[in-house]
């Protein structure tokens, strides 16, 4: 078993949210009386990380995903229940667990608006308080790994939000932190930056052996990073697990499409469905357990004039849309 | 640490020196105040209402001026600081990093005040003297308890700032108190007008505040109004609430964290 980076137990946010009413009596009576409700932000959450993960933490949008990282990031106070991060408890000691974190809120900068990049990342070495020459050392690394030396002099405000992201990556990195939290990294970027940023978050997992926390919208991200995905909805963990055991658990069906020459009547199967008919193109979902692909291609063969097909495997998107889906609908 | 704090600080001197047309317009605004300030008392003494308090006219001409120099001077941007930083969610990003957030917005407000001595203060200080003369302290000793006065009123008001600040992380439909704030301060510590003119009933209550030991109480000792014994009475108590509102600030602090609001995800 690997070393325990991260651990935490039946953890509640709850937010007391003040509803407004329209109009300017409405605004006037709940200035004067507000009516408080409560909202789950996260709603009873436990998982432990261990070292060396990378761990994509998804779902829609409101889940408590954000919620989720400023409570281990010692931002906000959980409602109840505990958080280790590296052994200690963020809200107990907030400096010391945030002297072994890295973190980076996709829609905001850490970076000094009116400052160079440089010195932006000069105040950030003064208070970690990094000696000069383990500085110079990552700073040369993550330079190159993040190409920033075209806008090292540039003031923060000047540079583009992929520039700026690339900005923040490294202010993240430069205490060498073993823990990294990323809020949608790749938020609003092009290719060329998410591929970027994606190589980045590889090499430093690689190189330093640094815990990457991540969320994101982006699936191709998880897919190509993480090997453990925990998925939450509503407050609450829905799926935690290797990727590839998640989407077979999710999407245990595949997908068969089929051409055909001319207009059929009995198009129906007992082991798939149509779930989509456009013109001459009929879409069978089957699952892979039922029949294999091979025996519905055969059967469908000899009573339907085929003219073209091709088979579907599911992908995280398919088994994302799946959890949504299912737990939305509570 | 202190690297840091000094860095901030010097950054925020380096970036408010590169700002030109900001300068300009707070020169010239302080200016016509300045200006308008010191006809007002010129028409008000014109008219006979004689020495008020032993006061002359050209001691209040020195008072004016100074007070706005003043005012150009203490920076106390903290109360906005937090505010917009708690409206806009980007507070989040000063609570992980391991260094005492409100610490380093005051190592912010001293470049502020440090810049503005260089490029607002001067100019201010030249144009007076042109208009109205130089406007001497009474003595050379006046002039050093002044020195101290100023930093001691520095640290109230911004205390009081920060103070204000806190309640941004409490309640946020309550807009910006720092104004309604300012607006007290304004008025109660005699940076307009000395509270020596005010009702005996507003300056014996006005003692338990700490707003008249930020501007009457420096601008007392400088055109010597107050005593020199009297003076450091006041600095005494000038330094009290120095440590009183740090109390204050410090245990409200310790409170508010755990509140924190963060806006937006
Ligand atoms: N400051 C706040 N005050 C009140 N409610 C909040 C606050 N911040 C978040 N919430 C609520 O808590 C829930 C979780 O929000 P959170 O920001 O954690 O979602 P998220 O998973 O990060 O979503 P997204 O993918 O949109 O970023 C939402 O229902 C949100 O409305
Ligand atoms: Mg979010």
């Amino acid at each position: 078993m690997k070393e325990t980076v991260i651990e935490v137990n039946n953890l509640v946010k709850e937010y007391m949210i003040t509803k407004k009413e329209s109009g300017l009596r409405g605004s006037l009576k709940s200035l004067l009386f507000p009516k408080k409700t409560i909202v789950n932000g996260v709603d009873g959450i436990s998982f432990s990380i261990g070292k060396g993960e990378i761990v994509g933490y998804i779902g829609p949008n409101g889940a408590g995903k954000s919620t989720t990282i400023k409570m281990l990031t010692g931002i906000l106070h959980p409602t109840s229940g505990s958080i280790k991060v590296c052994g200690i408890s963020p809200q107990a000691d907030r400096k010391s667990v945030v002297r072994k974190l890295g973190v980076v809120f996709g829609q905001r900068t850490q970076l000094y608006w009116d400052l160079r990049l440089g010195e932006s990342f000069e105040l950030l070495r003064r208070i970690y308080q990094i000696d000069m020459t383990a500085y110079e050392e990552t700073l040369a690394i993550l330079r190159d790994v993040l190409k920033l030396d075209e806008f090292m002099d540039t003031p923060v405000r000047q540079l583009s939000l992929g520039q700026r992201m690339r900005g923040d990556l490294a202010a993240a990195m430069l205490h060498a932190p073993s823990v990294l939290f990323l809020d949608e990294p790749t938020i609003g970027l092009d290719a060329d930056a998410k591929h970027a940023i994606r190589n980045f978050i590889k090499e430093i997992n690689r190189t330093r052996g640094v815990t990457v926390i991540l969320t994101t919208h982006d699936l191709d991200d998880v897919e190509q990073l993480c090997n453990r995905l925990v998925v939450v909805n509503h407050g609450k963990i829905v799926e935690d697990g290797p990727i590839d055991t998640i989407i077979h658990k999710l999407a245990p069906y595949r997908l068969l499409v089929v051409e055909l020459k001319q207009p059929c009547e009995d198009l129906v199967h007992p082991a798939a469905t149509i779930i989509k008919q456009d013109g001459l193109k009929i879409w069978y979902q089957f699952e892979k357990k039922r029949i294999f692909a091979a025996e519905l291609i055969s059967d469908l063969s000899q009573k339907l004039p085929i003219q073209d097909l091709s088979v579907k495997e599911p992908d995280i998107e398919d088994a994302i849309r799946e959890v949504y889906k299912t737990t939305s609908a509570v | 640490m202190l690297q840091a704090y000094w860095y901030i600080t010097k950054m925020r001197m380096l970036t408010n020196l590169a700002y030109r047309f900001e300068v300009f317009t707070s020169v010239g605004t302080n200016l016509i105040i300045m200006l308008a300030s010191v006809f007002l008392w010129q028409t008000a003494y014109g008219g006979g209402i004689g020495n008020v308090q032993s006061l002359s006219l050209q001691d209040l001409t020195t008072y004016t001026i100074l007070s706005i120099i003043l005012s150009s001077m203490f920076v106390c941007d903290v109360q906005n600081t937090i505010y917009y930083k708690i409206r806009e969610g980007q507070i989040v990003t000063d609570f992980y990093r391991p260094i005492p957030l409100l610490a380093c917005y005051l190592a912010d407000d001293i470049g502020g005040s440090l810049s503005s001595l260089a490029n607002k203060a001067l100019p201010l200080i030249v144009f007076a003297s042109l208009f109205f003369g130089i406007p001497w302290p009474s003595f050379l000793l006046n002039f050093l308890l002044f020195i101290p006065s100023c930093l001691l009123s520095y640290g109230i008001l911004w205390l009081l700032s920060a103070l204000v600040g806190l309640i941004a992380f409490w309640v946020m439909e309550l807009g910006n108190m720092g104004m309604v704030k300012d607006s007290i301060v304004r008025v109660l510590s005699g940076s307009i007008v000395p509270l020596w003119f005010f009702p005996e009933s507003v300056q014996t209550v006005s003692k338990f505040l700490p707003f008249q030991y930020t501007y009457q109480t420096p601008l007392g000792i400088y055109i010597g109004n107050i005593g020199t014994k009297e003076a450091l009475t006041a600095l005494a108590v000038q330094a009290v609430w120095v440590i009183l509102l740090f109390l204050l600030l410090a245990a409200g602090w310790k409170r508010t964290k755990k509140k924190t609001l963060i806006q937006g995800g």
